[in-house]
């Protein structure tokens, strides 16, 4: 009984600094209250996520930022058509001596402090790069140097480039199941927001922006018990839990739940995905939600807000429909919330 | 009309050259005719390419003596052969009531032509058509006066039954076409009055929330919770309500019973611990009645 009220207590003291690490995020990245939320819900919820969005629109310093106010180390690299493996694990060059060396890569090195690791175009980079990346997220671990590297506290943030088709390796489907979200990041719509990013110098520089983050103001060393302790106790209802396998339920059959979309047979409409891993991350990721709206119990609310970002990327389609993107899946997403009753 | 090409009169010529103005007239026959019967006769017209015929000078319709009139003028101007044609074709009708075969003048006329040459005038002569009596001049004696006359045409039977039922299916043919589109249009009395599913839940609760058990409150919950739903057109859950109430704005003075209903239903269907909850069937019942009242004013 007392455990259980320290954890509770505990769960609101990092709920308050969870909070206050979204406002330090906030002081480097602005107008994206949207995305920050959804990054510190991937964060608690221990996954991985891809970002989508424009060149330019601030994705590398978010995740510096979240990096600096989680006190961890930030390592990138950038996905390019003949990355192998061996360039992410190894450190090749020349010594002194003129022989030569091969050593850990920066990502190897920081293995043990790194919460946030960037792979950037990540569509660009060969499948077999792909493949090491899957056992890195799966895993957290990964062999070089004959020895098991592990990464306890990481989390990948992966960027696809959406505009160029040529030289690129499109994830395939186990690998998109295995991030937790995709996450949309647009420049913002505010007008100030938008004035502010274009004309104050501050954001100019991103290395003195990145500064006015508060190191550390959420341990990173603490996600993993943080993480556990939330899924353990925000609970979810009978109702809440019939909620969730009834959308399931319509996203997998939609025809049978009635759901229709204009121009569009849905009976045909979805070939896979929808998978109960990708369910049990909407799960995870709702919990995490209702922990920061300061609930210990799950609502409707919390599997709506997370549903697209979780799901969207996992549900595959007609090849026929899959050239308009993902708006059919959203657009179905809808269709679901509007035709599953509650509670 | 076929014209058999009978040349009755010819020939105003100022020259046989095909530069020269010419007329020649044509009619189907020179005699035959009765009162009233109709008389066609073609004049041909012919002159130099570049002539140009004066539509003034063309003849008028009408009357042209006391019993001719002419009814009908038509023209069509060709070339042929590097000569121009002027066709007319002249309708007229006799009205001349004959008591023995003679013959009667159809007058002529002039039209002027513009040549290269100056102002022309080409002449269509008159011409003579034979009429005949419709009767003898005295005929055989009857006893009585009306036996002169000629008994009336009979008329022919016409079946009113065909276009009665063809007018009869068209007309329902219609009323079902725009019965269909009023339908389509919702115009009334297709217009469908809203379904007032608030007050069928209210009259519903009124019997049967008096003393109602948890399970009973779950289910009214959920009945509201539906009739919500209708009413949204989509599920409608806590954090849609300040979109629905703008769209909805009879249901806005009841904000305050809408956020306490999905607040008792957020803790009763998923908070686990409804304990302290006081809103109970009275209050849901009062809510439903407030809600069906709003139905009813929107």
């Amino acid at each position: 009984m007392n455990d259980t009220l320290h954890v509770v207590e505990k769960l609101a003291d990092w709920r308050a600094r969870a909070l206050d690490f979204e406002r330090d995020i906030q002081k480097a990245v602005l107008g994206q209250t949207r995305v920050i939320r959804l990054v510190t819900i991937c964060i608690f919820a221990r996954g991985h996520v891809l970002i989508e969005g424009d060149v330019g629109v601030g994705k590398t310093t978010l995740l510096r930022a979240a990096s600096r106010a989680l006190g961890g180390d930030f390592a990138r690299v950038e996905g390019t058509v003949d990355m192998m493996p061996s360039d992410i694990l190894y450190h090749t060059y020349l010594g002194e001596d003129g022989r030569p060396r091969v050593e850990p890569s920066e990502l190897l090195r920081l293995a043990e402090t790194l919460p946030v690791f960037f792979f950037n175009e990540i569509n660009r980079a060969r499948p077999q790069v792909h493949s090491l990346l899957l056992r890195l997220m799966a895993e957290r671990s990964v062999f070089a140097f004959n020895r098991v590297y592990h990464f306890p506290y990481l989390s990948v943030f992966a960027d696809r480039n959406m505009v160029e088709r040529e030289e690129t390796f499109e994830l395939p489907a186990a690998a998109r199941d295995r991030f937790l979200m995709e996450i949309p990041m647009a420049a913002p719509d505010d007008e100030d927001a938008r004035r502010r990013l274009v004309f104050d110098p501050a954001f100019h520089d991103t290395e003195t922006l990145i500064e006015r983050v508060t190191s550390g103001s959420f341990d990173y060393r603490r996600i993993p018990e943080v993480a556990r302790a939330i899924q353990t106790e925000v609970k979810s209802s009978e109702a809440l839990e019939r909620y969730v396998l009834n959308l399931w339920k319509a996203l997998v059959k939609p025809a049978d739940a009635g759901l229709s979309l204009p121009d569009v047979d849905v009976s045909s409409l979805i070939k896979g995905g929808a998978s109960p891993r990708a369910l049990a991350a909407l799960a995870r990721a709702a919990r995490v939600r209702a922990w920061l709206e300061g609930r210990d119990y799950l609502v409707p609310e919390d599997v709506r807000d997370v549903f697209i970002e979780v799901m969207a990327h996992r549900i595959f389609v007609d090849p026929i429909h899959a050239l308009r993107g993902d708006d059919i899946v959203k657009r179905l997403c809808h269709a679901a919330f509007d035709a599953t009753p509650v509670p | 009309m076929r014209i058999t090409c009978l040349v009755l009169a010819l020939v105003a010529a100022l020259s046989a050259s095909a530069q020269e103005l010419t007329a020649r007239i044509r009619s189907a026959r020179p005699f035959g005719y009765f009162v009233g019967d109709l008389i066609h006769a073609r004049v041909d017209v012919s002159g130099p390419e570049n002539a140009v015929l004066s539509r003034a000078s063309l003849p008028k319709p009408g009357p042209l003596t006391g019993s001719l009139d002419l009814r009908d003028v038509t023209l069509r101007e060709t070339v042929e052969n590097g000569a121009r044609v002027w066709r007319l074709d002249l309708t007229y009708q006799n009205f001349y009531v004959a008591l023995d075969a003679r013959e009667i003048e159809i007058p002529g006329f002039e039209l002027s032509v513009s040549t290269s040459a100056g102002a022309e005038t080409v002449k269509a002569p008159a011409w003579r058509i034979g009429v005949s009596p419709l009767r003898e001049i005295t005929p055989q004696k009857r006893e009585e006066a009306t036996d002169y006359m000629r008994p009336d045409g009979t008329a022919p039977f016409v079946d009113e039954a065909t276009p009665r039922n063809l007018a009869a299916g068209a007309g329902v043919a219609a009323l079902l076409a725009f019965a269909f589109v009023a339908r389509d249009r919702a115009w009334p009395p297709f217009q469908r009055r809203r379904a007032r599913v608030f007050s069928a839940l209210a009259n519903d609760f009124s019997n049967r929330l008096a003393g109602s058990d948890d399970s009973e409150l779950d289910a009214a919950i959920q009945s509201v919770h539906r009739a919500l739903d209708t009413t949204n057109g989509a599920t409608l859950l806590s954090s849609d309500l300040p979109d629905f109430l703008c769209r909805r704005p009879e249901y806005r003075p009841l904000r305050t019973d809408f956020e306490r209903f999905f607040a008792a239903s957020k803790r009763r269907f998923f908070g686990g611990d409804d304990s302290s909850d006081e809103f109970r069937g009275e209050q849901l019942a009062q809510f439903v009645t407030a809600l069906a009242k709003r139905e009813r004013s929107g």
